[in-house]
């Protein structure tokens, strides 16, 4: 067995979890999330640098849930991501274990979310090459330009709604693009509709989004639609210096007032 | 000649409105164009896609019988996009009809036999299309019950058909409402339907039973039923799953490999039993 | 069955020829993301040849993500119906793979067999589908497995198949003598011979006849709850797959004039079955998802006598988790 199994064997034997949400390969060679609730399945369980997905999307499923004490496998986006949720009280009812690797390939297990939440300040990531990239382009783009290119890409969006459905801030019981009464976005798929929904959706999302890029990662059409918030996030960053997954303590900066801010409609 | 484009509606005016209980109504529509009243035909089961131009459609049973012609009634609770849209609408205008769909209750099977109506809350319309249609031809049935809830006296709908059917001498009611529901003045049964089903027990001897409103009522009210000595296909239900299309196409109205739509919505409860639960 | 031969050099003038004769040609092309999809094209230039399968099927062609109805317009005579059926040029889906192609039977059969729909019925008379074979597979290609094959003919008008220098066109329908009778010259008569040397390889993973049989009582097998766990109920599958046929029906405008359109939609969506009430038939991912499988490998082929799954992979491939319907249908029947 590996480290990580035999760590997760422990987890399970000593009591400290009922349900682990982890990885493993499936039959076409790519890792799959699976859910664990017993020792005996401990063994289909990987944790390779190709896991890129964001586990913590599950923690809102009911079934994880109703578990209470589960064990999460985080990669370092995944850890930014439950620290936003504890700073918006998303994760109270979940005793949590979260398990991650270190950049020595160490497993870490996590005891409190105080270490947790020093873990990830101390490895705080940086946007990835490709992303930097990309935003460069965007921010050299001329207004005209800008709206160009987020119209051509959304004309292709299908209105999966998979975007949504893997992040993990997206954890609202009832979406607004699904509110009918008024019918604020149309449900047809088409450009300006769409957008209607991407810019909602990045609105919802801006100052939160832990920049995991799954969105866009994982997005059948190829939309590169985490670059939205992204953009959002640094802009906020710059305004208010507030990073998003950074600390459980961490107020949403665009819903909360320091003294120190510079407008001053409010004082 | 080709067929018929199942999608475009016909065109449908509001003949009259009836405020049934708070947020339910009726509507009496008639065609507007006289070629489609004469080619449309329906009976009782069916049902059909009512829509507002511009809001969307939304499925309900046909409430009159097929026995009164010239019109079709619908009753609705205005609760969504379209029902709200629906209510408002005012007597002359012209809304959207598609149908009829599915399929019907087998009348001809039944004559001779005694008549089981339980039902609930807004789930007496489809089955007063029933009623009135056997109420029609009443020297072909047996006795004629019907049990018929709703959670408070104001939430009962056709108040007057009701008491027509409280005095006629050949319709047994047992008209209830939830605990709670009831009124100073209220002459009729306190409980929930399937309690009243319970303690006041149809015969089921050459009987057949018909069950509609919402699916816990459908749930509970069948294995009483069969716990009374009727026979699994002596029940009948109409289930009303979420529907789009009316034409098995849209896929949401299945229940496992059965297209309430086309399949139904009237099914036995031996079909019932063999559904993945899924209504 | 007709065979021909084209130089393979000569299919960029097959290509153009079609779309002069006034077609619109549906191909496949490479985009931006680095994916590639079916579109119009204006000439063979904009095709891509090199892929294994495209990220959407070509169902949109008879199956539009959205498609209107009609249009209604309120005025002092009442309101007026109208509908576009009559503009749907002919069309010509070119390089589909034979997966797909054979999606277009269940199709057919699923819009047409009973209450047959005018819209599916109009665009499919007006589509010729040449599919090309598949010389190449990846690991979630599983045709095999539905008793299809990277060169099946089943479903297409022609399939060519790249024999070298040579290609090699099976003319399987009349629509398909029709196509290549707009460039006639280009072609010399061929005879029938195996393809199996320039086919993809693609193991079968499990008996469809095993299958089908097992899956009969697979409803209540507890392996459906580790086969949707991970599913996020999202509709990249549904929508990237070439026999999904769900849609949502929706009104634009307003109540004095607009359209009522048909929209894809997903059994996945949780909202999909929601009843107003707010009581759910399906209340969580796994019957959802259990929905879906079921509905492939069991409700149609109880329905219609069909399997709906064609095996082309892309519900693997789109899927954010990369959940694997064959490994699913395999733990669920085992």
């Amino acid at each position: 067995m590996t480290s990580l199994q035999n760590k997760v064997t422990e987890l399970f034997e000593n009591g400290t979890i009922n349900l682990l949400i982890g990885f493993k390969e499936a039959i076409h060679k790519l890792p799959v999330p699976c859910f664990i609730d017993n020792v005996s399945q401990v063994e289909q369980l990987i944790f390779t640098p190709s896991c890129k997905g964001n586990l913590s999307v599950y923690l809102h499923k009911t079934e994880v849930k109703q578990a209470k004490k589960v064990g999460i496998l985080a990669n370092t986006a995944t850890l930014r991501a439950i620290v936003q949720l504890v700073s918006e009280n998303q994760l109270g009812d979940i005793e949590k274990t979260v398990i991650t690797l270190n950049t020595n390939g160490e497993l870490v297990v996590f005891a409190t979310m105080d270490e947790l939440e020093a873990y990830v300040q101390a490895n705080f990531p940086e946007l990835s090459e490709e992303d930097k990239k990309l935003l460069d382009q965007l921010n050299a783009m001329s207004r005209t330009e800008r709206w160009q290119y987020w119209t051509e890409q959304f004309s292709a969006c299908v209105k999966c709604y998979a975007c949504r459905a893997v992040c993990p801030m997206c954890y609202c019981s009832s979406c607004t693009v699904e509110g009918n009464q008024p019918q604020w976005i149309k449900v047809s798929s088409e450009t300006t509709g769409n957008l209607e929904w991407h810019t909602m959706r990045a609105m919802h999302l801006g100052g939160r989004c832990i920049n995991c890029g799954e969105c866009g990662r994982i997005c059948p059409v190829g939309i590169p639609v985490h670059m939205l918030t992204v953009k959002m996030n640094q802009d906020i960053e710059a305004e208010f210096g507030a990073k998003t997954g950074f600390s459980v303590k961490n107020g949403y900066a665009l819903n909360s007032f320091k003294p120190g801010d510079k407008e001053q409609f409010i004082k | 000649m080709e067929p018929k484009n199942q999608y475009i509606p016909y065109k449908m005016r509001i003949a009259n409105i009836i405020e049934e209980a708070p947020l339910v109504q009726t509507y009496r529509l008639e065609f507007v164009d006289e070629k489609d009243a004469a080619q449309f035909s329906f009976k009782a089961g069916q049902f059909a896609e009512y829509g507002v131009f511009g809001e969307g459609e939304s499925t309900f049973c046909i409430a009159s019988s097929p026995t009164r012609e010239g019109y079709l009634e619908c009753t609705f609770r205005s609760s969504g996009r379209v029902t709200k849209a629906l209510a408002n609408c005012e007597l002359n205008d012209i809304i959207g009809l598609r149908g009829p769909f599915g399929n019907t209750f087998p009348i001809e099977e039944w004559y001779g036999k005694n008549i089981v109506f339980i039902t609930g809350g807004i789930g007496l319309p489809p089955l007063r299309c029933l009623i009135w249609n056997l109420l029609d031809q009443r020297e072909k049935f047996g006795d004629i019950t019907i049990y018929y809830g709703a959670r408070t006296v104001n939430d009962l709908v056709y108040k007057e058909e009701l008491e027509e059917w409280k005095n006629r001498s050949d319709v047994n009611l047992f008209l209830t409402v939830d605990p709670g529901g009831e009124t100073p003045d209220w002459k009729g049964l306190v409980g929930f339907v399937p309690t009243i089903l319970e303690q006041n027990p149809p015969k089921s001897e050459n009987s057949v039973a018909i069950i509609a409103g919402p699916p816990i009522l459908i749930k509970m009210g069948m294995p009483i039923l069969g716990k009374n000595g009727f026979e699994n296909n002596n029940i009948y239900t109409t289930l009303e799953n979420r529907m789009k299309c009316g034409v098995g196409k849209c896929g949401h109205c299945t229940v496992g490999k059965t297209y309430v739509c086309k399949d139904g919505p009237v099914f036995t409860y031996d079909e019932v039993l063999n559904m993945p639960p899924e209504y | 069955m007709e065979i021909k031969n084209i130089k393979s050099t000569n299919i960029p003038a097959f290509f153009d020829q079609m779309i002069k004769s006034g077609k619109v040609v549906i191909a496949p092309v490479l985009k931006k993301s680095g994916k590639v999809f079916f579109e119009a094209v204006q000439s063979y230039d904009q095709v891509s040849t090199d892929y294994i399968q495209t990220g959407f099927s070509a169902k949109s062609v008879v199956f539009p993500k959205v498609e209107e109805l009609f249009s209604f317009k309120k005025d002092d005579e009442g309101i007026e119906i109208t509908n576009n059926l009559h503009t749907i040029p002919e069309t010509v889906v070119w390089g589909l793979r034979p997966c797909d192609a054979s999606a277009f039977n269940y199709l057919t059969e699923f819009f047409l067999k009973e209450n047959p729909d005018t819209y599916f019925t109009a665009r499919k008379e007006k589509t010729t589908l040449i599919a090309i074979s598949c010389a190449k597979a990846d690991n979630a290609c599983f045709c095999t497995s539905v008793e299809l094959n990277p060169g099946s003919t089943s479903g297409s008008d022609i399939l060519l198949t790249a024999m070298g220098e040579s290609v090699y066109i099976e003319l399987i329908t009349e629509k398909g003598k029709a196509a290549v009778e707009t460039a006639a010259s280009l072609f010399t008569p061929g005879e029938e011979k195996s393809k199996e040397e320039f086919l993809a390889k693609v193991t079968s993973v499990f008996s469809m006849d095993e299958v089908k049989v097992r899956i009969k009582t697979a409803y209540d097998s507890a392996e459906w709850k580790h086969a949707s766990m991970g599913c996020f109920g999202c509709g990249a599958c549904a929508f990237a797959c070439p026999t999904c046929t769900c849609f949502d029906i929706q009104d634009e405008g307003t109540q004095d004039s607009g359209k009522r359109l048909r929209c894809w939609d997903a059994c996945g969506f949780g909202l999909f079955t929601k009843h107003t009430s707010g009581h759910n038939p399906r209340t969580n991912q796994t019957e959802r998802r259990r929905q879906r499988l079921m509905h492939k490998f069991k409700y149609s082929v109880e329905n219609l006598g069909i399997v709906s799954c064609v095996g082309c992979g892309r519900c693997i491939r789109n899927c954010p988790a990369h959940l694997n319907i064959f490994e699913n249908i395999l733990s669920v029947t085992k």
